[in-house]
């Protein structure tokens, strides 16, 4: 589904991407670790095509697609859905016009025909209830006032909604608690199935108790210094970064 | 002393004005015709024009509109706003037209209607109030008002009344063969504890080329309330001008809000005058300047008196070649102390060609006040324009919705619902174009 050949990528005159291998199928979880600094971000900006960033080598085609060259919305409209570090606020733009906008326009560039308000609510109503999430979200402005743990699971809802077929989840755990965490967790799992692929991008191990992935990387200075199952993780967990001979940028 | 070079044809009497036996009201008409002589035409040397030349105004050879419009109620139709349930005042090129306004159930101790009417039926209401706010020496387009003064909206509350629904005035343009030129005069009054809501909207039937010159003065009497909404989404092509007087007595409550989305040349002047103490001025504003349009904004609002609130909130977008002037002025008497005054002014510059002037000004002479003033200007932030399109939301609409997010802080305070749909609806066709 999604296959990514020696990708290279500057931010500015600093070269980040060095080189990245990464072969994503239908259906599977993959976390993708790192300490700071290492690209874990910087891939998931450039798959989601992100401004800033010069892609100077390699490939990465989505469905056969060539990624690299479609605008953030064309990404959007082939199912990629990116979870932001750090859900952007949006005073005065209301969650549900936003929601509902994002939705139609997918459907739209698909060739469905847009959802009308209230086959719209009832999908939003059903689709909250799986995530335990609180309606008073959808009458406030995008993320704005949201606490931490309310932008994460805000991130959550509209993957639920636009139900992508490869959700990047860039730091999701980052800055939540155990129990947000779970939450978010849950969420994520419910989503699981057999047609949708995950990409977990994560410092820690915590959120791998969470969400089982079937396949984990390691990316250390731009490039997949290592990939396994589930174990790599836990070795990880246990032996710090320093055992793959990786120095943690301050 | 000839009048000004360029003002010859506005000053041309209409052959019936309304009380035209009215000895108070010719002297008015008089001094004004001498004052807008003893001006001349203002340059950009000065500093209340700083930044808008008259030349592309005078070009354009307006004559004063003379000749009643007849006009079938259809064809008002298109510039309604259904749901909106008001008591209805109807102008066409600044003159009152009964059979399109809708004045039933107005309660006992309010006047509303044509100020021709009142100038025939009862004029010692309107002595002692018209040009009472305005005063004496007036700006060049309030006297050029003045001179012509003709018609326009009167709304008079008598003590304590509570009108139960909004006072809605339409001032419709209606093209001809010449460019017209229509100045309506209003005249808002709330005698003590009067309450009421005004909602002033500024339409051209077509696309023509006209121009507005209108003046509004509002009294408000001790503990009086009033809530008034202008939006003027005059033709592209039209003039506008927009001179308010407020006179704020004890205790009593102004909340405004501006919308100037229209014409291709706009002028507003609002002028707030504190006379008695604890009056509250809330002063909010939205502006869209597009290609070829200009829009100069005017505030000046006076602490005379004691423990004062005022605010004053506008926001604007600029895109095309648009060029806007927002110029805001606060004094602080040396006798208002405890006067409480934030001004602010946001700006969002969609592209390079646009361009905004920006000079809020604060002069205080009392010292125990609390006083701000902030002015921003930026553009579209890219972070929230990618957050939106990595959801599948193209960049135009993208671009649209962030800028009804930056102008919904306004646009929500309009009320009742159904003028703020309106509003909201137009100022997002307008910024289909835009984006």
């Amino acid at each position: 589904m999604l296959s990514v050949k020696g990708l290279k990528a500057k931010v500015g005159e600093k070269e980040i991407l060095k080189g990245l291998d990464l072969e994503i199928g239908r259906g599977e979880v993959h976390a993708i670790m790192g300490p700071n600094g290492s690209g874990k971000s910087t891939l998931a900006h450039v798959l989601s095509g992100r401004d800033g960033y010069t892609v100077t080598g390699g490939s990465a085609t989505f469905d056969g697609q060539d990624l690299l060259a479609l605008t953030p919305e064309e990404r959007a409209h082939l199912g990629l859905f990116l979870a932001f570090q750090y859900p952007v606020e949006l005073p005065g733009v209301n969650n549900t016009y936003f929601l509902k906008a994002a939705l139609n326009a997918i459907r739209t560039a698909r060739g469905q025909p847009e959802l009308d308000a209230v086959a719209f609510m009832r999908l939003m109503k059903e689709r909250l209830k799986v995530l335990h999430l609180d309606d008073s979200l959808l009458k406030r402005p995008v993320n704005f006032g949201f606490s931490g743990g309310e932008k994460k699971r805000n991130e959550i809802f509209q993957m639920a909604l636009l139900e992508p077929k490869l959700a990047i989840l860039d730091e999701t755990d980052s800055g939540l608690d155990i129990d947000a965490l779970r939450i978010v967790a849950d969420g994520v799992n419910a989503l699981r199935n057999p047609e949708r692929s995950v990409i977990l991008v994560t410092h820690y191990q915590r959120l791998l108790d969470y969400i089982q992935p079937d396949y984990v990387h390691v990316l250390a200075q731009g490039q997949i210094i290592r990939s396994g199952g589930k174990s790599l993780a836990l070795e990880l967990e246990e032996k710090g970064y320093g055992w793959l001979g990786i120095e943690e940028a301050a | 002393m000839s009048p000004a070079p360029g003002f010859e044809q506005w000053l041309a009497p209409a052959p019936a004005s309304a009380g035209g036996r009215l000895d108070w009201l010719q002297t008015q008409r008089a001094a004004a015709r001498l004052s807008v002589a003893a001006q001349g035409v203002p340059g950009t040397k000065q500093e209340a024009w700083r930044y808008t030349s008259l030349s592309r105004l005078l070009e354009q050879g307006f004559v004063p509109a003379v000749e009643p419009v007849t006009l079938r109620p259809e064809a008002l139709e298109p510039r309604l706003i259904p749901e909106l349930d008001a008591y209805r005042v109807v102008l066409v090129n600044g003159r009152f037209v009964p059979g399109l306004s809708a004045l039933e159930g107005l309660p006992p101790g309010v006047r509303v209607g044509s100020l021709a009417e009142l100038l025939a039926t009862d004029p010692d209401a309107l002595k002692d109030r018209l040009n009472a706010v305005a005063g004496p020496d007036q700006s060049l387009f309030t006297a050029l008002n003045t001179a012509g003064l003709d018609d326009g909206l009167v709304a008079i509350m008598g003590p304590g009344v509570c009108l139960p629904r909004p006072i809605e005035l339409i001032h419709l343009s209606v093209g001809a063969a010449a460019p017209l030129l229509a100045q309506p005069r209003h005249l808002v009054v709330l005698e003590t504890g009067a309450q009421a809501h005004l909602i002033e909207r500024y339409v051209g039937l077509t696309d023509g080329l006209y121009c507005t010159n209108s003046v509004l003065e509002v009294m408000l009497g001790a503990d009086a309330v009033l809530e008034h909404q202008r939006v003027q989404l005059e033709s592209p092509k039209a003039f506008h001008l927009a001179a308010l007087y407020v006179r704020l007595g004890a205790a009593s409550n102004y909340r405004c809000i501006n919308i100037a989305v229209g014409a291709a040349w706009a002028r507003t002047d609002l002028r707030v005058r504190f006379t008695g103490e604890d009056a509250v001025c809330d002063l909010q504003g939205l502006y869209l300047v597009g290609e070829r349009q200009l829009l100069d904004i005017h505030l000046d609002v006076d602490h005379q008196v004691p423990r004062c609130r005022s605010r004053e909130y506008f926001k604007g977008i600029l895109y095309g070649k648009g060029r806007a002037v927002f110029d805001g002025r606060v004094h602080v008497a040396r006798d208002a102390q405890q006067t409480d005054a934030a001004m602010t002014n946001r700006n969002l510059v969609l592209c390079e060609g646009a361009e905004i002037d920006t000079k809020p000004q604060l002069e205080i002479e009392a010292d125990d006040v609390k006083c701000s003033h902030g002015t921003t200007v930026g553009e579209l932030d890219p972070e929230q324009l990618f957050y939106l399109r990595s959801r599948g939301i193209g960049a135009p609409l993208a671009r649209r919705m962030l800028c009804l997010g930056f102008a919904a802080e306004v646009l929500d305070a309009l009320g009742p619902e159904a003028l703020r749909m309106h509003v909201a609806e137009e100022v997002g066709h307008r910024l289909e174009q835009a984006t």
